[in-house]
């Protein structure tokens, strides 16, 4: 995937992004006002109580996830915010409309949890319907389909019925539909299940790079280290209840434990910094840091596309990290920061 | 076929009915919507009244009907509703519903074995199993495609993607049911071509040589075709007198005629059947005499004519409030022969302009036997040509009565007369015809004490005839606007019930429709108390006691109480549905005009289509209310 879109051509500027900090009420796209939902069955019983008086707001240029083990309310807070579901009491606000209103959706990007989308249509035609949908003209709706074609890379079967398409495939049509009308605002229900590793790692670049367009981004997922990847602040949600909310950095924060990182550490100077702080009464472990598996994972296909052929196994050795990559960890953790 | 005086209406007297305003479709029109708003608007307000409470279950009813009339009807867009009726065309073409056509190519190819080849009419008989089996084969595709679409959308969720975009529900169901009757249009149309070549094709044939053929006294030659198709003709040629070529008809054998011309050689040529055509009727005014020379308004029931039920649904509103009763099936009027007895027909608008090649005069009768008489020979009639006013009338022109089929007697130009007891030549158009172009023809039965039956649509002048193609397209159109009501059907219960269960519905509407008039027979003999079986319950409990439908229903007074109230109260109810619901059955009855050779017309269809677009628009509003109040992901 394309992250260096020239697609969203007409992004706001990344201040965006800072006014989004901001507590201005203006800021504020989705706000959920004591927020409630119980499912009721025919007669009108009550069956579950889904979402106890959930209060967010989620502000503009910022990535907000959504947390909790399933059935925590996550997938009911999104339908709600679109409309498919009606609270049973309370409000939602999106741009400042009802989410009962149809004209809200003209700036909303929504990719469902899986890709309910017409299998006897081709990604060509699926993209020209929803664009249709969007009253785009003629001329518009054909270079905007094509850009997404590309930037989501579906050219060689662009023109192959969804029923042939494999699930990750069908996943970035689900993708390149929800960005047909340049949204202002992307829904994203469990965006990376069902990707394999690649794909996850390119809807993450996805999203980061959505960001930086100034778009604001709502998702909600139970891969924790997806969300820790790009979540600017976050939600948890357990039964229909909001257990915690803020800043993925503060809460992740560990308060007591100072890291540093270097590079080529001589055992010498290791010895000297263990017993400056030694002297000082504190407590340390040198270590060489792990990468994660992910890492492991897209090095291994990287070089095997640069390199094709057998790849010499080793057993024990750990892989380099490329400057490449650390440049990029750094780069979310400043985002983060900010 | 017997016309029904409904059949006669024009489309303004149909809609209005000028005299008899309860009878009008406009007022029924009108109840109908009024009726739906209410009813939708109280439902509306008790679902939301439990979901919300009572005030602000009011305002949630409100704010439906203000989104209605201020966002989604003026947001509705073209470019959007097609885009979604595209969708529903590619997923049926997609979904391989032009197989539809293949079966009804299929069942054409193998309908030579059904069709009884020594029919007497086959024309008839091809006509209408093409259309019946387009009606039946279009009718079923309607109600699966319209009532399962919207469902499965909404079960595979991919509904949720549709919604989330700014569509406005008023988009949803315009898309399907455009979308449904695209996919309708494109299969009638290879449906008809089909049809036509099978019946002209069926029906061509060719004989190739004559025989028997001999000279009368009069210079004219007699003489027969040969065997084709299981049937022959006779003929009659006058030769021309100059040595030319001559030319004569067959008799019609088989619903058809060929021309026979022979050269100056003598050599004999026939020609290929006449083509299929639509006789364009013009309709007179009935009056019956009796045998003392009186006006009746009926002619003589000869017996059995009345039992058959129908002609209910003519009178509209004016029937559910009680206000008319009993059957208005009109049946065939006997006049008596060898006495006074006659039925006049007044025709209007008889100019040289309208028939140029003379007048042209198609009688169906019926002859009824008094006694035996000569079993050989027919009962005959006569017709008599009359000014209106004046007493000036042509001789009578005597004809045998021929049941079941369509008699063509052309009518003298120039026919002698009697004007005022003077004998002469009379010309039609200037003697006979009046100054508002009006006619009188008196039809008599000339056997004493037999019967001649006649009805106002029995005899008619032709004002000419429309190419068959022309008709069966009409009777095409007709299939359409059938189907639009099924999608339209289809659709509306499909926003609210789940695929198969909005199917049933649709087909019971569409049963119910069919059988209304049976519903509508059974409340008439409740309201007037005659015993022929009761309401269902009474019914079933005279099948389990095996007691006929005429006698008292044989249980004891309390329970004859409770089942005749509740069947009372269920057939009102199905009444007041039926009634609702549109007429299907006149409007499959249209098929019969092409298949017995009229013309289909224009005042028949329009009010057809007026109906189909009536009820087209409350199930689109019904449609928009369920689809807006729902919850999609629920």
């Amino acid at each position: 995937m394309d992250t260096d879109s020239t697609v969203v051509a007409e992004a706001e500027p990344a201040n965006a992004a800072q006014a989004g900090n901001g507590d201005s009420d203006s800021g504020v796209v989705i706000e959920t006002r004591n927020l409630s939902k119980i499912y009721r069955d025919f007669w009108g019983r009550k069956k579950v109580n889904a979402l106890k008086s959930l209060d967010i707001e989620v502000r503009r240029g910022e990535v907000f996830g959504l947390l909790g083990p399933n059935g925590s309310g996550k997938s009911t807070t999104i339908k709600l915010i679109l409309g498919l579901l009606f609270p049973s009491s309370g409000r939602v606000l999106v741009f400042n409309k009802d989410a009962s209103e149809t004209s809200k959706n003209e700036r909303i990007g929504y990719l469902p949890e899986e890709s309910y989308l017409y299998k006897f249509l081709t990604a060509e035609e699926t993209l020209d319907f929803y664009g249709r949908l969007f009253d785009m003209s003629g001329a518009a709706r054909k270079q905007r389909v094509s850009e997404l074609i590309e930037l989501v890379g579906l050219q060689g079967a662009k023109h192959r019925q969804l029923r042939e398409y494999s699930k990750g495939m069908t996943r970035r049509v689900g993708l390149a539909q929800a960005l047909i009308n340049d949204p202002d605002l992307v829904l994203l229900d469990e965006p990376t299940t069902g990707l394999d590793p690649i794909g996850s790692r390119e809807m993450k670049d996805l999203i980061l790079s959505l960001k930086k367009q100034g778009k604001t981004v709502l998702l909600c997922s139970h891969q924790l280290a997806d969300v820790q990847d790009v979540c600017d602040r976050v939600a948890i949600l357990d039964q229909g209840e909001l257990k915690e909310l803020g800043r993925v950095t503060d809460l992740l924060k560990v308060q007591d434990v100072t890291e540093i990182h270097t590079k080529r550490l001589t055992p010498e100077v290791e010895a000297e910094i263990k017993a400056i702080i030694e002297r000082e009464g504190g407590e340390c472990t040198i270590d060489n840091p792990t990468a994660t598996m992910e890492d492991l994972f897209l090095n291994i296909v990287r070089e095997s596309e640069a390199r094709p052929g057998a790849r010499r196994v080793s057993g024990t050795s750990t892989p380099q990290k490329t400057s490449d990559d650390g440049q990029q960890a750094e780069d979310n953790q400043g985002d983060a920061g900010q | 076929m017997i016309l029904q005086p409904e059949d006669f209406w024009s489309f303004y007297e149909w809609l209005m009915r000028p005299e008899s305003f309860l009878e009008s479709a406009f007022l029924q029109g009108i109840v109908l919507f009024v009726l739906a708003i209410v009813i939708g608007l109280m439902v509306g307000y008790i679902i939301s009244a439990n979901r919300y409470g009572p005030g602000e279950g009011f305002y949630a009813v409100a704010r439906a009907v203000r989104d209605l009339i201020r966002f989604d009807l003026p947001g509705t867009s073209a470019h959007r509703v097609f885009a979604l009726a595209r969708l529903a065309f590619k997923e049926a073409i997609r979904r391989r519903v032009l197989f539809v056509v293949g079966l009804f190519v299929a069942l054409l190819l193998l309908a030579g074995w059904y069709l009884n080849p020594e029919s007497s009419d086959p024309a008839r008989l091809y006509i209408s199993f093409v259309l019946t089996a387009t009606n039946y084969l279009i009718l079923a595709l309607a109600l699966f495609i319209s009532a399962f679409s919207l469902p499965n959308d909404i079960k595979s969720k991919t509904i949720y993607t549709i919604v989330t975009k700014p569509v406005r529900p008023t988009e949803i169901v315009l898309g399907r049911m455009l979308g449904f009757m695209a996919v309708g249009t494109v299969m009638l149309v290879p449906m008809g071509l089909a049809s036509y070549l099978f019946v002209s094709r069926g029906l061509n044939h060719q004989h190739l040589e004559v025989v028997d053929v001999v000279e009368e006294a009069d210079g004219s030659l007699v003489g027969e075709t040969d065997y084709v198709q299981d049937h022959k003709h006779s003929f009659t040629i006058y030769p021309d007198e100059s040595g030319g070529i001559a030319q004569g008809l067959t008799d019609v054998v088989r619903g058809h005629r060929h021309i026979v011309t022979r050269d100056a050689s003598g050599n004999f040529e026939i020609g290929p059947p006449e083509p299929l055509r639509a006789r364009i009727p013009s309709y007179g005014d009935i009056q019956f005499f009796d045998r003392g020379g009186n006006r009746k308004d009926e002619g003589v029931d000869i017996g059995a004519e009345r039992f058959d039920a129908g002609g209910y649904g003519s009178s509209g509103i004016s029937r559910v409030i009680g206000l008319s009763r009993g059957s208005r099936k009109v049946q065939h009027g006997y006049v008596e022969g060898g006495t006074l007895g006659k039925a006049e027909f007044t025709f209007q608008n008889v100019t040289p302009e309208r028939y140029p090649n003379g007048l042209d005069l198609d009688l169906s009768l019926r002859a009824y036997r008094s006694y035996k008489g000569d079993i050989e020979s027919g009962i005959r009639g006569s017709v008599t040509m009359k000014h209106p006013t004046k007493d000036i009338e042509s001789n009578p022109i005597s004809f045998v009565i021929n049941e079941y089929e369509v008699d063509e007697l052309p009518l003298p130009l120039n026919p002698e007369g009697t004007d005022n007891n003077e004998t002469r030549k009379l010309n039609v158009f200037e003697d006979l015809v009046d100054e508002n172009g009006q006619l009188v023809l008196v039809i008599k039965c000339l056997d004493r004490s037999q019967y001649l039956g006649v009805t106002q649509s029995g005899v008619y002048l032709r004002a000419g005839d429309n190419p068959f193609w022309w008709n069966l397209t009409k009777a095409y159109v007709s299939i359409w606007l059938q189907m639009t009501m099924v999608i339209a059907f289809g659709v509306m219960f499909s926003t609210f019930l789940s695929g198969p269960v909005a199917m049933v519905t649709t087909f019971a509407c569409v049963l119910l429709g069919f059988s209304a008039e049976q519903v509508y027979d059974t409340r008439h003999f409740i309201d007037s108390g005659i015993e022929r079986g009761g309401g269902p319950i009474e019914s079933m409990v005279r099948l389990l006691r095996q007691d006929a439908m005429t006698t008292q229903l044989d249980v004891d007074t309390t329970a004859a109480k409770v089942i005749k109230t509740t069947d009372a109260g269920i057939v009102y109810s199905l009444d007041a549905i039926a009634t609702a619901l549109p007429n299907l059955p006149k409007m499959v009855g249209t098929a019969e005009y092409a298949a017995s050779g009229f013309d289909i017309f224009g005042a028949l269809l329009l009010r057809h289509a007026a109906a189909t677009l009536g009820y087209c628009l409350l199930a689109f509003i019904i449609s928009y209310f369920f689809l807006k109040s729902r919850e999609i992901a629920a």
